[in-house]
């Protein structure tokens, strides 16, 4: 609708534009090493750039979903030679630079999550107690769009607008790949509630970005 | 159940679905709806992309340096696919020689008797060989050391590793190669680096596990050779040249100075 568009566009300004293009001409850098003529050392440097630009941000989404830091350095890593290898097909996904790595760096550490919990059967993840608190009570909106495509933007506008344990919760069911279950078992909480939170949350959340679509 | 005519519940679904809590068998049944139908797949693609967004949103945090020198260090190890290709190693290559011959003639001008010697690596092999004959006639020291090394790097199957150890800009400075026939690696300075009087190159193999090892100091002469075992050579992945007091540090600690010039040493796989 109308006002809800003027208030985006007012938060959503150019630089987030910008950045979004020099992200995807880094991107597009990276992939140009394999093109006949290609500059040696001009892929690694394009991808240090990258890295330098993004690595805050993705080794957020890597901690969150893994709450370790020595893991989540691992999915770093494994992530930006992913990025390094499959860059050349970032053009076919349409999507937000950013968005783009950071389903990269999701899957990675949901691969990573898996195959430690089948590694070892005890390997239950502990919860980090930022969550907990955030569930818990209805803390501050720990988000941040400083990164944030236009698309982002717009799920980050309707996300603020749910109480702060229904963002939690289905930020984390996505992030962390959870079913209702294993959500109610991470959070210590009764599954009728987790599953009234998601559905809630989801309700409101389409309500929210159908406006924006 | 046509979930086209009722976009509420497709909506519902997609949301529940991109988000991970639409399990079992109602996640089933909306995958194989999404195969039939075009707007079930494109509901689903469109929560996707929203959920997608997500990642973007979540708080920063700085990871230690080592994640950079980690993935650096893998991008240089790995040889062809990963990192980087024979073209580019060739690319590397003939850059440092280009640079080489920028060296010479320097030294040429500087009053050292010198003949520049052309090499092309992957055309001009034939031309090559007729400059190289002209140079060792001309029987200049610089040039015969040029041509024995130009030689070297035209009989490539005898070098099975190479390196170019470049500064901070990129600039090649020191040429490395890998003889496993006569088991012996060359540096060859390609830069125009001069180091003090009271100072020493060392060189430094940055091993995948353990600390950095000396191979040993440089020395100011063009041209340094130093034997190397090919089991050895296999396991570095990276060398570098650090700057050190004269006649160097001992190996255990590690570099002391500052690392001018490093680099990865590649398989040649020819």
């Amino acid at each position: 609708m109308p006002r809800v568009r003027l208030e985006y566009a007012h938060n959503a300004p150019m630089a987030h534009d910008l950045q979004d293009q020099q992200l995807i001409a880094l991107i597009e850098r990276v992939a140009a090493r394999q093109l006949p003529g290609a500059r040696a050392g001009e892929g690694e440097a394009a991808l240090r750039e990258l890295y330098d630009l993004t690595c805050s941000k993705l080794y957020g989404v890597a901690l969150k979903v893994l709450g370790n830091r020595d893991w989540a350095e691992d999915v770093l890593q494994e992530a930006y030679l992913n990025i390094w290898r499959i860059a050349g097909d970032y053009r076919v996904a349409l999507s937000p630079p950013m968005a783009w790595m950071g389903v990269i760096v999701r899957s990675r550490a949901l691969d990573f999550r898996r195959r430690r919990a089948s590694d070892r059967a005890d390997a239950v993840l502990e919860l980090d107690d930022a969550i907990s608190e955030t569930v818990a009570g209805d803390s501050a909106d720990p988000m941040d769009t400083a990164q944030a495509s236009e698309q982002a933007w717009a799920l980050h506008e309707c996300l603020r607008k749910l109480e702060a344990k229904q963002r939690e919760v289905v930020s984390l069911a996505y992030l962390r790949d959870l079913s209702h279950s294993e959500l109610a078992q991470q959070l210590k909480l009764p599954l009728g509630t987790v599953k009234t939170w998601i559905r809630r949350g989801l309700e409101q959340l389409r309500g929210c970005m159908g406006r924006f679509a | 159940m046509n979930l086209r005519d009722n976009p509420e519940l497709l909506d519902r679904l997609a949301a529940a679905y991109a988000l991970g809590t639409l399990r079992g068998g109602a996640r089933r049944r909306f995958e194989s709806l999404a195969r039939q139908s075009a707007t079930v797949r494109a509901a689903a693609l469109i929560w996707q992309e929203r959920f997608a967004s997500m990642t973007e949103l979540q708080a920063g945090d700085k990871p230690s340096a080592n994640v950079w020198k980690r993935i650096e260090n893998l991008l240089a190890a790995a040889p062809g696919a990963a990192a980087l290709g024979e073209n580019a190693m060739f690319e590397k290559l003939r850059r440092a020689l280009g640079l080489w011959r920028g060296a010479a003639v320097a030294a040429a001008l500087a009053g050292v008797a010198a003949i520049v010697v052309g090499v092309n690596l992957s055309r001009e092999v034939a031309s090559s060989e007729s400059q190289l004959a002209q140079a060792r006639q001309q029987g200049t020291q610089l040039a015969a050391q040029n041509a024995q090394l130009a030689a070297r790097m035209q009989a490539m199957p005898e070098i099975q590793y190479v390196a170019v150890l470049a500064n901070d800009q990129s600039s090649p400075s020191v040429l490395v190669t890998f003889d496993p026939k006569q088991n012996m690696m060359t540096f060859k300075r390609v830069g125009g680096f001069q180091e003090g009087p009271d100072k020493s190159l060392q060189l430094w193999a940055l091993m995948p596990s353990g600390g950095p090892k000396s191979l040993g100091v440089l020395g100011t002469q063009p041209m340094t050779q130093m034997p190397a075992a090919e089991g050895e050579v296999k396991q570095m992945p990276m060398l570098a040249v650090s700057l050190e007091p004269k006649g160097g540090v001992p190996g255990e600690g590690g570099p002391t100075g500052p690392v001018l010039f490093k680099g990865a040493l590649l398989p040649t796989t020819i």
